[in-house]
């Protein structure tokens, strides 16, 4: 320890290695933080919009609230709501016109929290004189700005009570053929309220509606109402095998008593959790990260090139030190042990340093982010690119721990070769008066 | 001479002097092996987006559209800058297979064949009829039927190799087309009949452009029958934009000031006319600027990796500066006897900078040469991988890669080169100064020796 804390004293050039690995360290640091962090908000943003389970069918289906009941009387499920899509255009005005995706939900009051709606409204809008209201995603009806990526938000609370436009396609049978046509379906609808989830596929090309409005338009001659898929969220301590296991026996019992339903379509029914649906995208991205640090792993190595060097030329300077305590009756592998611990030690700190750097840089990811448009001009994060409006910035301390453990392993590895040189030092040779 | 010759010196008999070329050679490989393959994926990007707009684009975004677009075709057609012309519309549509109930919301662009052809790379993206491409909409399996060419991610499944399942001949398929047509005044017209405007139109073929948002979101349509869908087929046409091809020898930025010039006096000489206020919606921008947007996306992903490589390439330094100190620390008796027959300081650092230019070219040499051998290999071991593993670099069912780029930029690889050599010069120079201020009369002390 003496001997560590002297050369680290003396030896100014250790601070070099220290620098290199913390260097390394706060870079694949911040790199997995912000992948990782990317990879979580992505699955997450889809619990949140789809719920933590979907039930989807192969075709839409009525009596859904009959379902509803059963799946919210489990223990496993907090609150089920049907939804129903459809496209169309949506018309803001004078040659304004978009093409919309229109989600047709059974919980539209609530469906949002506070922050996520413009209006900073939290209980439902005052449907004024429009019988008919809806919600849009803020990518609807404004287009975040060119140089910072953020929304005029006091001009999109105008747009609050505008009355806007849907023009959808309902496929009907016209009676005297008994073919299927598409007829224009048109719904005015109130603005009550702009989302802003942060996802960006989501504040683009959403609009929401009540789903007994969206049947009314897309089904004018049925009796009963429709909805397309079930949206589940689970209790907090629910297990998800079990849960998954349950409502699909709840759903075949239900498809079979109300529905009669065929045993294919039931069997064809998609019952999944959010995570399931995107684990596709999600193990891609995961494989993405890896390899992106790999690369950096592999770049990361001339860190121990760096330390061997640096430790090479401290056994050669401080030889007669080593000799002066062999001579004392220390082995070799107490010899050897200085170094490899010197490098344990340089590890520590490099790693310790790193990781303090890499902290500072995810935590502040946003404002780094934000400093280099101001002064370059150049804007590296779009919501438009990155799906979202805010760069993740929380550290994977998980990941962090592992790359510190691994650079302290290759620092010690940097320091085996210049230890062994260390180890077979002889003193006789060192110490003879020539 | 003498710095030569003690440089290679030092190189081959200073064993640790390796240790600074293998760093730079670790780090000029991995950089070449990856700033390739990103290279090649933006190159390819921006390719395939020329290709699929052509030179310069005069056109709205807006529904609407615009109208007076043949009088103006007319005007360029006449310009010696010009190669080719094609209109285009383009539109959100919902369409359906003939059984299916479900609409589901695309693109339609309308455009005549031949003619777009002549300006962007549509002939080249067909599969069926990519070499007759004036028969792109007639379906093969009924000439007098109007034909549709459909993304191809729209109707064909990639395998995981990223190769698509092509028919011997297009399947015979109808698709309904839905649009809702609107006014010149941005109104819905037929407003009050509930009537949208719906065509059968029968797959003809499939269009690979190589961009993923395009293939997987386009149908294109004739012209004519794109507008009457559209509602722009009226007395007065209206249409989306017009794309421009220029001839070989003219420069982008020179065409398009050209055309943007013809474009203004144009706007003027048609106010007061009826629709001129849709010409106002109208820009006349370069391919380049038109797909900004995706462009600069890919293009900040390779100056964040560049700056990540730029942020590690630092330990390098450190290493040449290091392996320096220590050589020059062996070396004050060389410096010594230097000095002491007249070889002034900057010759002293003169030596030491040509040792460090050795190191760093020999680093370059190995760096490079180990990329362009892995990057010559680089498809061949990914299909290795996947065969053996199950590991591909990127799922090619996912993403809209064919090939992993392996062909090295010269540009790229000279900025490599010499990122690598001044990162080498920067790290010797101080152990260069050093040496550089001793002095014989103490590097040569009998207690030094």
């Amino acid at each position: 320890m003496f001997l560590w804390l002297r050369y680290l004293h003396k030896k100014k050039i250790v601070f070099l290695s220290i620098a290199a690995v913390a260097l390394s360290v706060a870079l694949l640091i911040v790199v997995a933080s912000l992948f990782g962090g990317f990879i979580d908000v992505f699955e997450q943003s889809a619990v949140k919009a789809i719920g933590d389970v979907v039930l989807g069918p192969p075709v839409k289906f009525s009596k859904y609230e009959e379902l509803i009941e059963r799946l919210e009387r489990m223990n496993v499920v907090e609150e089920a709501t049907a939804t129903l899509s459809a496209q169309g255009l949506l018309h803001l005005g004078k040659g304004n016109v978009r093409g919309v995706e229109i989600w047709g939900v059974s919980n539209l009051d609530t469906r949002f929290s506070k922050p996520e709606r413009v209006s900073g409204n939290e209980y439902p809008v005052s449907k004024g004189k429009h019988p008919v209201y809806g919600f849009v995603g803020i990518g609807v009806v404004a287009e975040p700005d060119e140089e910072t990526d953020e929304y005029d938000f006091d001009a999109v609370k105008k747009l609050i009570g505008e009355q806007a436009v849907l023009t959808m396609g309902a496929v009907m049978k016209a009676q005297e053929e008994g073919k299927a046509a598409v007829r224009r379906r048109t719904v005015k609808f109130a603005i009550a309220d702009v989302v802003f989830t942060g996802v960006y596929y989501l504040d683009k090309e959403l609009v929401y509606l009540p789903i007994e409005e969206l049947q009314k338009v897309l089904y004018p001659n049925g009796s009963e109402g429709v909805a397309g898929q079930i949206q589940i969220r689970l209790r907090a301590d629910a297990e998800t095998d079990v849960a998954l296991a349950q409502i699909r026996g709840v759903w075949e019992a239900f498809a079979t008593e109300h529905l009669r339903w065929e045993p294919y379509l039931i069997r064809g029914t998609v019952i999944a959790t959010a995570k399931q649906m995107q684990s596709k995208y999600v193990a891609e991205f995961r494989k993405q990260m890896g390899v992106l640090l790999l690369i950096f792993g592999v770049v990361s190595l001339s860190a121990v090139l760096l330390i061997f060097c640096i430790f090479y030329m401290i056994v050669e300077t401080r030889q007669k030190d080593i000799a002066i305590i062999k001579s004392c009756g220390a082995t070799n592998s107490s010899a050897a042990s200085i170094f490899v611990g010197f490098g344990v030690c340089v590890g520590l700190i490099g790693s310790g340093t790193g990781m303090i750097l890499g902290d500072i840089v995810t935590k502040n990811i946003n404002t780094i982010e934000e400093w280099i448009r101001v002064i370059f001009g150049l804007k590296l994060w779009k919501s438009s690119v990155y799906m979202f409006s805010k760069i993740p910035n929380e550290v994977d301390w998980e990941s962090a721990l592992l790359i510190a453990l691994s650079a302290v392993v290759a620092s010690a590895v940097g320091a085996l070769i210049p230890a062994i040189i260390a180890a077979r030092t002889r003193p006789v040779n060192i110490l003879s008066y020539e | 001479m003498y710095k030569i010759i003690l440089s290679f010196r030092y190189l081959l008999k200073r064993r640790i002097s390796y240790l600074a070329f293998l760093a730079v050679a670790l780090c000029v490989f991995i950089v070449v092996v990856v700033m390739t393959v990103i290279t090649g994926l933006v190159r390819d990007f921006k390719v395939n987006n020329h290709k699929w707009v052509g030179d310069c684009i005069v056109g709205t975004e807006s529904l609407v559209g615009f109208a007076y677009y043949e009088d103006f075709i007319k005007r360029i057609e006449k310009s010696d800058f010009i190669e080719g012309i094609s209109s285009v519309v383009k539109s959100y549509a919902l369409v359906r297979g003939r059984d299916s109930e479900e609409g589901i919301g695309i693109e339609i662009m309308g455009i005549e064949p031949v003619k777009h052809s002549g300006v962007t790379g549509f002939g080249e993206t067909l599969y069926h009829r990519k070499n007759d491409v004036s028969k792109a909409f007639v379906p093969a399996h009924d000439p007098n039927l109007v034909g549709c060419v459909v993304g191809i991610d729209r109707w064909l499944v990639r395998d995981a190799k990223g190769r698509y399942s092509y028919e011997v001949s297009p399947v015979e398929a109808a698709l309904l087309v839905s649009c809702f047509p609107l006014t010149s005044k941005g109104a819905l017209a037929k407003a009050g009949a509930g009537l949208v405007n719906t065509k059968t139109f029968y797959y003809s073929d499939t269009s690979h452009s190589g961009l993923a948002r395009v293939d997987s979101s386009f149908v294109y349509l004739p012209l004519e029958e794109a507008q009457l869908l559209c509602g722009m087929g009226g007395s007065v046409k209206r249409i989306s934009a017009i794309h421009i091809k220029f001839k070989p020898n003219v420069k982008l930025e020179d065409g398009c000031d050209k055309v943007a010039a013809l474009w203004k006096k144009f706007i003027e000489e048609k106010k007061g006319e009826k629709q001129a206020e849709l010409l106002d919606t109208v820009t006349v921008q370069s391919w380049k600027e038109y797909r900004r947007p995706f462009i600069a996306a890919m293009e900040k992903e390779q100056t964040m990796l560049t700056i990540m490589f730029a942020l590690v390439g630092v330990t390098t330094v450190f290493i040449v500066l290091v392996v320096f100190y220590m050589i020059v620390s062996h070396k004050s008796k060389d410096v010594g006897i230097l000095k002491s027959i007249g070889v002034s300081k900057v010759n002293i650092i003169e030596l030491f900078s040509c040792f460090a230019f050795l190191t760093g070219l020999l680093g370059c040499v190995v760096g490079v040469f180990a990329g362009w051998l892995f990057l010559l290999k680089i498809n061949q071991a990914e299909d290795f991988l996947f065969e053996h593993f199950g590991f591909q670099l990127w799922d090619r069912t996912m993403y809209a890669i064919g090939d992993i780029p392996s062909a090295i930029d010269l540009k790229v690889l000279g900025v490599i080169i010499v990122s690598a050599m001044a990162a080498c010069l920067a790290g010797a120079f101080l152990p260069s100064w050093q040496a550089a201020k001793l002095e014989a009369v103490e590097a040569l002390q009998v207690s030094q020796l």
